[in-house]
């Protein structure tokens, strides 16, 4: 386990205050934040780089913040890769076990290993001046991995590569995390890359841990707005509180004259606002004459489409209620849309199913907090 | 004319400037009295000084330089900038003020005692070392200093997290990525230290066959109109110069990684 207790960094302008992090053992862990949040910062301060105004690190039991970064035995692949542009491939890879006089025989098979894997077999002879950027990224996230370390800190690591070959070298890492399960802090603001390859993630937003949790918890079920917002959700509505129906099944929430149907275990109650994000690939198009399940007849508003964007593998559609004027996004399928036969200023109605409610900011949110 | 012309033209011009100043002393080689100059054996000991000094007090100046460059390359500390400051003082004072301060400061009580119970400076060699290691020092601070800011902290950061001790780091990879830097600036501050005439004349003296070193011999040699005297030291200079430039362009091309 990597713990991060209570860091306070002051470093000219920056200042991160009472930052808490938990790394389980054997994890690929994000710390996901938009670009200048301090998360670099964070990273430095962890390797040692930076020595925190206060707090505490351990790793694996031991504290460390004292410790210079040699003894702290975590690895760091900077953005800019630092390959040490004197040193070929090999040596590169192999710096860590010379400079900790680990005994190589030991570490060979994995090193090996670890080579086939990123396929570097035919570039140790090579100077880094002499490898694409794809290469360099492999042999950085080798050098770091290479003398096992407690933990490898990656800062941006896929950023500047070209789609193809950001997606290989994605593989390749999670490749080797399956196989030898390394535990990996990995800094990035690309929260589609959290997507595919965190087991778990914390939220970073104005210099604050705003979520911690799987990749599900925080995309699925962002706790505040801000975390919404960062991920670039839409379909966030102000919704104020009106009334509860006699059996408590159900509350009944108005959004701009709409009347929105939903059930009360997503939030504590009380309430009399709330932040509701309705998920663009739950809001259903209901087919014309074709009868409606029970479970749908809750949440079922007319409207109008105003446009829809082909995304490749689905449509995103603009639609407008025709109460209220409210705007809501909808992903539904390229199937799907061909099947409707959908076209521009169609008048449909559509349907919100339970799963596509989720509240933000609500009071049992801030209680998990 | 047109703009690139004109650019390329002005560089011409630099280049005949000095081209033609050198080729003038020419006209004086070759002489009887040439070759009887640069046989002389004050003029001999003047080119083994200048070249034994200079190479010494490069040297010591290395020795502070380099890790003081280090230091205001890399660290934030109290007083940087004044430190940084005060490097230029030698750049800017003139070298005989740099002199007459030594003087001075060797007529104090604590300038006293080192010349009597340690070095003897005034009118003496380590008074031409300690003249040009002043003069030397800051320039090869400076550029060292400059080096070493080419070279991504980074780096060391990487070593340093994969276990490499700050001496280790500095040694295995600030010293081999700067090197080329490091060693042209090597270079040109031990021809900055063999050409250094003003502050080693004030302090050292200009005794022929003791203290006159070449820029000193040149100056006598011009002050007793010995003309041949004069243009084969400044040859000498020239030609050392040249070597030293060499070899910093040859630095450029060796040690290269990208």
């Amino acid at each position: 386990m990597i713990k991060v207790e209570g860091l306070t960094i002051i470093l000219k302008s920056f200042k991160l205050f009472n930052i808490n992090l938990e790394i389980n053992q054997g994890d690929f862990h994000y710390l996901l934040g938009p670009t200048g949040s301090g998360k670099t910062l964070i990273l430095e301060s962890i390797i040692g780089l930076h020595k925190p105004r206060k707090g505490k690190i351990w790793i694996e039991g031991k504290q460390v913040q004292n410790f210079s970064p040699e003894k702290r035995e975590i690895s760091y692949v900077p953005q800019d890769l630092a390959l040490f542009p004197h040193m070929k491939v090999k040596e590169n890879i192999l710096y860590g076990i010379r400079a900790r006089n680990l005994p190589l025989k030991d570490y060979e098979p994995y090193i090996n290993d670890l080579i086939s894997i990123m396929k570097l077999e035919g570039l140790l002879d090579r100077y880094p001046a002499r490898l694409s950027g794809g290469e360099k990224k492999r042999v950085a996230l080798l050098r770091g991995l290479a003398s096992k370390p407690k933990l490898l800190l990656l800062d941006e690591p896929f950023t500047g590569l070209d789609p193809g070959i950001k997606f290989e070298i994605q593989q390749l890492l999670k490749a080797i995390h399956d196989s030898f399960r390394p535990t990996i802090l990995c800094v990035t603001h690309d929260f589609e890359e959290a997507y595919s390859l965190a087991d778990r993630i914390t939220v970073f937003i104005d210099g604050k841990v705003e979520q911690v949790g799987t990749k599900e918890e925080i995309f699925l079920r962002p706790k505040s707005k801000k975390v919404a917002q960062f991920l670039g959700l839409r379909n966030i509505y102000r919704a104020e509180f009106l009334k509860r129906d006699e059996n408590c099944q159900r509350h009944f929430w108005g959004l701009n004259g709409l009347l929105l149907s939903i059930p009360p275990d997503l939030y504590a109650g009380g309430d009399k606002e709330i932040d509701v994000f309705i998920r663009p690939e739950e809001v259903m198009i209901l087919r014309e004459g074709k009868p409606v399940k029970e479970s749908l007849k809750k949440n079922i508003f007319e409207g109008e489409i105003l446009d829809f964007i082909d995304k490749g593998g689905y449509r995103l559609i603009n639609f407008q209620t025709k109460e209220g004027k409210v705007n809501f996004e909808i992903n539904i399928p390229n199937y799907a849309f061909r099947n409707l036969e959908l076209w521009k200023g169609k008048k449909v109605k559509i349907a919100l199913r339970d799963e596509s409610f989720w509240v933000l900011n609500n009071q049992l949110n801030v209680k998990e907090n | 004319m047109s703009f690139r012309g004109a650019m390329i033209g002005a560089a011409f011009g630099i280049f005949l400037f000095y081209l033609v100043l050198i080729l003038s002393l020419f006209y004086f080689v070759g002489g009887k009295g040439f070759w009887e100059a640069l046989l002389n054996p004050y003029t001999l000991y003047s080119i083994r000084l200048s070249l034994t000094a200079a190479t010494l007090a490069t040297f010591l100046a290395i020795i502070i330089a380099l890790p003081s460059a280090y230091a205001l390359s890399r660290f934030d500390f109290r007083g940087k900038d004044l430190i940084d400051a005060f490097l230029e003082i030698p750049l800017i004072l003139s070298p005989i003020a740099l002199g007459a301060s030594f003087l001075v400061f060797f007529n104090t009580p604590l300038g006293d005692l080192i010349q009597n119970k340690g070095i003897f400076f005034v009118f003496e060699i380590p008074g031409i070392i300690l003249a040009q290691f002043a003069t030397v020092a800051g320039l090869a601070t400076r550029l060292m200093k400059a080096s070493l800011d080419e070279i991504s902290p980074r780096y060391e950061a990487v070593a340093r997290s994969l276990g490499s001790s700050p001496w280790q780091t500095f040694y295995l990879i600030t010293l081999p990525l700067s090197f080329r830097g490091l060693l042209a600036s090597v270079i040109l501050s031990w021809a900055k230290a063999v050409g250094e005439f003003g502050a080693t004349v004030t302090l050292a003296g200009a005794m022929p066959g003791k203290t006159e070193t070449m820029p000193i011999a040149i100056f006598t040699a011009l002050a007793s109109a010995n003309i041949e005297k004069a243009v084969i030291l400044i040859l000498v200079l020239v030609l050392l110069g040249i070597i030293a430039l060499y070899g910093v362009r040859l630095t450029g091309k060796r040690f290269r990684y990208d």
